[in-house]
């Protein structure tokens, strides 16, 4: 029996990846900055999607697209909040979102009228890490009510995101949360990290988060009042 | 978690380099799998086992080479040719 040998050389993520950047080739045409919101489950991504359109809506054309694996009750969360369409994927058991995903719900989302654009990804700090979804940046959402070490458990969504809110800060006085430790914890595995400290219940800290999106968006922060 | 997935796209890779009606004579499907990929590595070699010993394949073995690093690819694919 003869066996043939074929080289193949592909990396397995190839096609996504492709995927990914077609993505940013769109939203840069249309100049449309774009976040991976990433997380562990229950840290606040929706509450604070839900909170941002609220104070945005009117001045940040935004869209966003959700994933669960199963329920699309987030994305109905969110569109209670916006006239704008919110696209919700559920991903039927996967743990993470791809980059066909985020092409597909691009295409229902009318790029010449949007500014800034979401995506909230499925809850789950390990698997979102590996797949690019042709986000500009991640941001990565961290409550006061896990461990100040969870940057060190789960190093590579902290490595690779560029911005880390910690949320949940109204909860603080009940907890024995070390606020240090937890940013030096993350500042060890990723020392660029930009830090927000936010309370999406309250609105504490989220001044800073809004003009950091306005920013974002280019509307600045003369436009914010 | 996500073994599953990454190994039917291994096969599909597999398939668009051996063709479609050719795939029960793939022998075995080298990958290269760094430990920090992100992936259980026994995991993904379990789930492989499953679809490659599977229709549309026939007898096919992973053969996984661990490295350093995060790479993720399929190296090479060894198929019987037909001559004797």
């Amino acid at each position: 029996m003869a066996v043939r040998r074929i080289d193949v050389r592909e990396k397995v993520m190839a096609r996504n990846n492709e995927l990914a950047a077609e993505v940013r080739g769109r939203l840069a045409a249309h100049r449309i900055p774009s976040l991976n919101l990433v997380s562990s489950p229950g840290s606040g991504k929706t509450s604070l999607l839900e909170q941002t359109l609220d104070a945005l809506g009117d001045r940040i054309r935004m869209a966003v697209v959700t994933g669960d694996v199963q329920t699309q009750n987030d994305a109905d969360r969110l569109a209670a909040r916006t006239d704008r369409l919110v696209q919700a994927v559920v991903t039927g058991g996967a743990c993470h979102m791809d980059a066909r995903q985020i092409s597909t719900a691009l295409d229902e989302i009318d790029l010449a009228e949007t500014d800034l654009v979401f995506v909230e990804n499925v809850g789950n700090l390990v698997c979102p890490a590996s797949w690019d979804l042709g986000e500009d940046a991640k941001v990565v959402i961290f409550s006061v009510t896990e461990g100040e070490d969870k940057p060190l458990k789960y190093p590579k969504m902290f490595e690779q995101s560029d911005y880390c809110v910690i949320n949940k800060i109204d909860l603080l006085p009940y907890l024995p949360f070390d606020m240090d430790r937890a940013v030096a914890c993350a500042r060890e595995v990723n020392p660029n990290l930009r830090f927000f400290h936010t309370s999406a219940l309250t609105g504490e800290g989220m001044e800073e988060w809004y003009e950091f999106l306005a920013t974002l968006a280019g509307i600045g922060q003369g436009a914010m009042g | 978690m996500h073994e599953l997935s990454i190994a039917y796209d291994i096969c599909r890779i597999t398939e668009e380099h051996v063709g479609a009606g050719e795939l029960a004579s793939v022998l075995e499907v080298g990958v290269e799998v760094g430990v920090n990929a992100g992936l259980e590595i026994d995991s993904l070699e379990f789930c492989l086992e499953a679809l490659l010993g599977a229709p549309p394949f026939g007898q096919a073995v992973p053969k996984i080479e661990r490295l350093d690093g995060d790479e993720l690819r399929v190296t090479y694919v060894e198929v019987e040719d037909g001559s004797p």
